[in-house]
């Protein structure tokens, strides 16, 4: 058989198209692939799941949680049913929201760092290095500015510590001779002052929604971020459906139909900054028709009666807080007949130059209807069972970082030289106006504890990755705590995927390799070692959820309910109400618009913003994802001449500006525009990173009047449209309702 | 043509001849033994004939699972390192072997294993209950008596190698012989 040309080429094509086929068939090499893992985890059984109870850090609330473990991976987080913050007690069933959920995306991150490193300051090159080389850095740095009695011009920035931790960075700022400074973006300052002074605690209170007939809500997201939404959110279950043939009324009052107030029976508008203004003028009509308690209207009015507040009569000031005299009346009507009622306050309320008066109004109304201390009203939080524990270490307002910052910039009077940032992100979340991140490449060497590589992590000299929650000891006091003594643990439920320590273990060994006094005053070798003191003096107590005959037995106990508590050791505390407080009015810059920045529902304020799950959940009032909006409303979006997803740039008073995508909303009200925070990371991992834009960067650093905390609702824009346009990524309307066979269409139509 | 093809296409296992040759011994011959793939080389120069001969080490001790689970399980390493944090090995070969198990071990790396036994996605074949059956049969026998039944004589092989086809004939003929249920769902569920 000749070989010809034509033959050739057929047999060659077919030898290769066969062999590809075929090729095809052999197993792939991963299928025949069988790991020893390199360590033999004691819990690892195939196909068998163990479940750890532990603490979640995705927000400040503190929840408890039980992880699902199978073969030495973390695969799944619930909510710990014994917990008494974020359990059901009816029904015996527990909850977590979105953020927390989302953990196991955080323990998982591909762009999580994964063992220590030093940045070269004139390249920007991060180095890998080793643990001992990294903390012998730290140690040698530490040592020679103590030598050098410059020991107070180090700094500790963390994000509000709580338990032991707080107790161990306490200790360590104390012995060194440093400053502990804790950051918190949407701070609580002034919730926590107004709880002070209308009710004497210093410990935030427990709202008892569940069993209220009656709720009025002054601007606090309690469904959505604001403080511990899912033990807010079971509650809220109870309110409405919780109780036989009887359905508590809720009335959300605030300037941005929220998530929360799309809940509520009744929502009502008021101006930003006007929601206290709003609360007197209640009290006055509750006073002046003798509906209160009489005790309570004469100490809450000075002895005068309604005379004290004859000032705020609905009709002379309902036209400044935005609604009608005659739905002042119904409310306050209604909070005085529907008992138990509770009136409670936050979120953008606090967030104005006014925000203190605002809450002490809003929460002495409780007074007003015989709520505090009772059931159905505010409850208490007892002290911790352990004295001294802290519940909120470290925690300053905002006029002290805008005293930082100057420091930083000036050096005067004291230069800080080294600074030690973990858990805390102020980079990010400080107004740009203030100027930290420039003032802070003043600073001549600066440490991150850092998880993921923040935008204040990308700018530190020394990076010493720390465990994440999951991988790590601790313990929590939940602030506000369920009204009763808890201690949550939070154990280890995986080994550390990466290179990475504990901070409470860091903190201890430099300690020990500095020395002298510091060693001294931290005695102990690891972390566990701190808790298992702090769990013994619970066990001395013998009493609450876990007693045991000994120690060992009284440790594995707590470690497997997720925590110590004691529902006999509850806050009884029945403080006097005192004098109401008198109308002050909100300030603002000049600017066409008012903006209120609002933290999402699943990035808080840019925390969740790493975690994929958590971009994707959507906005539950716009259904947006993956980015920030501004939500105006329909009559100002005509005058800008905008329409959904027109760039609008929105100036800021102070000349910052930025652009984000227009939501024109019938339910936003005119004048105002909302926009959510959490976006705009120029650093946090490959799903965060050049995504929407910081909200942050626009706010004004103006401060609330007596606390000095950051009034971030107190900022005033103008808004131009750009001409850009950009199809805003949203669930709403990516089905026609008209496609959806099951939903029936109706026509409103007028008259 | 046809010629050409049988030489030419490379079979799922890399053994003489194409894929045609060995459907043709499979079905026509009932030829098994071509049809398994040889012991195929391991990270480690493990030995069988060592631990499981020599040592007599049952095995149910690396293989810790066989009893309860669906899968035998291989060792971590950290197992192998209870013994030889001790054990450094006899002769240049074996503390060479011993060495890199200790240097997989201080540097965390997991040891990808070849598989030897593996049957297809759609097969679920659990170990527990076949070792209770057979260890209920004869209480007395030793449990490599049990694992021999399928997999050899393991502790003669210094290479660990199939030796049964374990294709479904083999399954079925020998839950035929036992008595064992022979239902499709058995198996295939």
């Amino acid at each position: 058989m000749g070989v010809t040309r034509r033959r050739f080429l057929t047999m060659a094509g077919v030898s290769a198209m066969g062999a590809v086929i075929f090729g095809g068939c052999r197993v792939p090499d991963r299928e025949v692939l069988i790991q020893s893992p390199a360590r033999l985890p004691e819990d690892l059984v195939t196909g068998i799941d163990n479940w750890y109870a532990s603490t979640c850090h995705q927000c400040p609330a503190g929840c408890g949680i039980l992880v699902r473990v199978m073969e030495g991976r973390a695969k799944k987080i619930e909510g710990n049913p014994d917990h008494p913050l974020n359990h059901d007690p009816v029904l015996h069933m527990s909850k977590t929201c979105a953020r927390g959920q989302a953990g196991v995306q955080l323990l998982y991150h591909p762009d999580r760092i994964q063992g220590p490193m030093r940045r070269d300051r004139a390249t920007g090159e991060l180095l890998p290095i080793s643990w001992e080389e990294a903390r012998a850095e730290l140690v040698g740095r530490l040592r020679e500015l103590r030598d050098r009695g410059a020991s107070d011009t180090v700094l500790v920035v963390t994000e509000p510590l709580r338990g032991h931790l707080g107790l161990l960075a306490r200790e360590f700022v104390k012995a060194y001779g440093g400053q502990h400074m804790a950051f918190e973006a949407l701070e609580e300052t002034v919730l926590r002052e107004a709880v002070k002074r209308v009710f004497d605690q210093d410990r935030l209170p427990d709202l008892d929604l569940a069993n209220a007939e009656y709720v009025i809500s002054f601007g606090s997201g309690f469904l959505e971020t604001w403080l511990s939404p899912v033990r807010y959110g079971v509650a809220y279950g109870h309110l409405r459906q919780g109780r036989e043939a009887k359905r508590g009324y809720f009335v959300q009052v605030e300037p941005r139909l929220s998530a929360t107030g799309a809940n509520a029976d009744d929502w009502v508008y008021v101006k930003p900054g006007m929601e206290g203004l709003l609360a007197l003028s209640m009290a006055y009509v509750i006073v002046s028709q003798g509906l209160g308690d009489q005790e309570a209207s004469r100490l809450l009015t000075r002895g005068q009666g309604a005379q004290y507040l004859a000032a705020y009569r609905p009709q002379d000031v309902a036209g400044a807080i935005g609604t009608t005299p005659e739905k002042i009346e119904e409310l306050a009507l209604d909070f005085a007949a529907k008992r138990p009622s509770l009136a409670i306050g936050g979120g953008s309320a606090a967030a104005h130059t006014n925000g203190l008066f605002n809450l002490t109004a809003i929460y002495s109304l409780n007074y007003l209807v015989g709520s505090v201390g009772q059931r159905g009203g505010i409850l208490f939080n007892p002290a911790p069972p352990v004295a001294g524990l802290p519940v909120a270490e470290g925690r300053v307002p905002f006029d002290r970082w805008q005293e930082l910052t100057g420091r930083l910039a000036s050096g005067k009077p004291r230069p800080v030289n080294l600074v030690v940032f973990r858990g805390a992100n102020p980079v990010h979340s400080l107004p740009q106006a203030l100027g930290f991140a420039d003032a802070l490449k003043n600073v001549p060497f600066i440490v991150s504890f850092s998880t993921m590589m923040d935008e204040t992590a990308a700018m530190a000299d020394l990076i010493l990755p720390e465990h994440t929650y999951l991988e790590d000891w601790g313990d929590d006091l939940p602030e506000p705590g369920p009204g009763y003594e808890v201690v949550s643990y939070q154990q280890p439920v995986v080994r550390p995927f990466h290179n990475t320590h504990s901070f409470g273990d860091e903190l201890i060994m430099v300690a020990k390799e500095l020395g002298g006094s510091l060693a001294q005053a931290m005695p102990w070798n690891s972390f566990k070692e701190v808790l298992q003191a702090g769990a013994r003096k619970l066990f001395e107590l013998n009493r609450g959820s876990v007693t045991a005959p000994d120690f060992d037995s009284f440790w594995r106990g707590v470690l497997q309910r997720g925590g110590w508590w004691d529902t006999a050791r509850r806050g009884l505390a029945r403080p006097l109400p005192k004098p109401l407080p008198v109308r002050e009015d909100p300030q603002f810059t000049a600017g066409e618009y008012h903006l209120l920045p609002f933290a999402s529902i699943s990035l808080t304020e840019g925390r969740g913003a790493a975690l994929p799950w958590l971009q994707a959940t959507p906005d539950p009032m716009t259904t947006a994802v993956w980015q920030t909006w501004a939500e105006i409303s329909l009559e100002d979006a005509r005058k800008l001449g905008v329409s959904e997803g027109d760039f609008l740039e929105i100036t800021s008073s102070n000349g910052t500006s930025l652009e984000a995508p227009a939501y024109p909303n019938p339910a936003a009200p005119p004048g105002i525009i909302a926009m959510p925070l959490g976006q705009g990371h120029s650093s946090l991992g490959r799903y965060a990173e050049n995504r929407g834009v910081n909200t942050f960067m626009l706010l004004q650093p103006a401060t609330e009047k007596e606390t000095k905390a950051l009034a971030w609702a107190a900022t005033r824009v103008t808004v131009r449209n750009t001409g850009r346009r950009s199809r805003i990524s949203k669930f709403e309307g990516s089905v026609r309702v008209e496609a959806l066979h099951e939903v029936e269409i109706v026509r409103v139509t007028k008259g | 043509m046809l010629v050409f093809l049988w030489l030419v296409v490379p079979g799922p296992w890399p053994i003489t001849g194409g894929l045609a040759p060995r459907v043709f011994a499979h079905y026509f011959w009932g030829v098994e033994s071509t049809l398994y793939r040889p012991a195929p080389d391991q990270p480690l120069a493990f030995s069988h004939v060592t631990h499981a001969g020599a040592l007599e080490i049952n095995c149910a001790f690396c293989h810790r699972t066989v009893e309860k689970e669906e899968t035998a399980s291989v060792p971590a390493v950290e197992q192998c390192i209870f013994c030889h944090k001790i054990i450094s090995g006899t002769g240049d070969a074996a503390v060479a072997e011993v060495q890199k198990l200790r240097d997989a071990f201080q540097e965390e790396k997991p040891l990808n294993w070849v598989r030897v036994h593996r049957l297809p996605d759609h097969v679920q074949f659990v170990h527990e209950p076949h070792i209770r059956f057979f260890a209920q049969q004869d209480p007395a026998a030793p449990l490599e008596a049990t694992c021999a039944t399928c997999h050899g004589d393991v502790k003669t092989m210094t290479k660990v190698k199939q030796v049964r086809s374990l294709k479904m004939g083999d399954c079925v003929n020998c839950h035929k012989d036992y008595n064992a249920p022979t239902d499709c769902a058995a198996c295939h569920y």
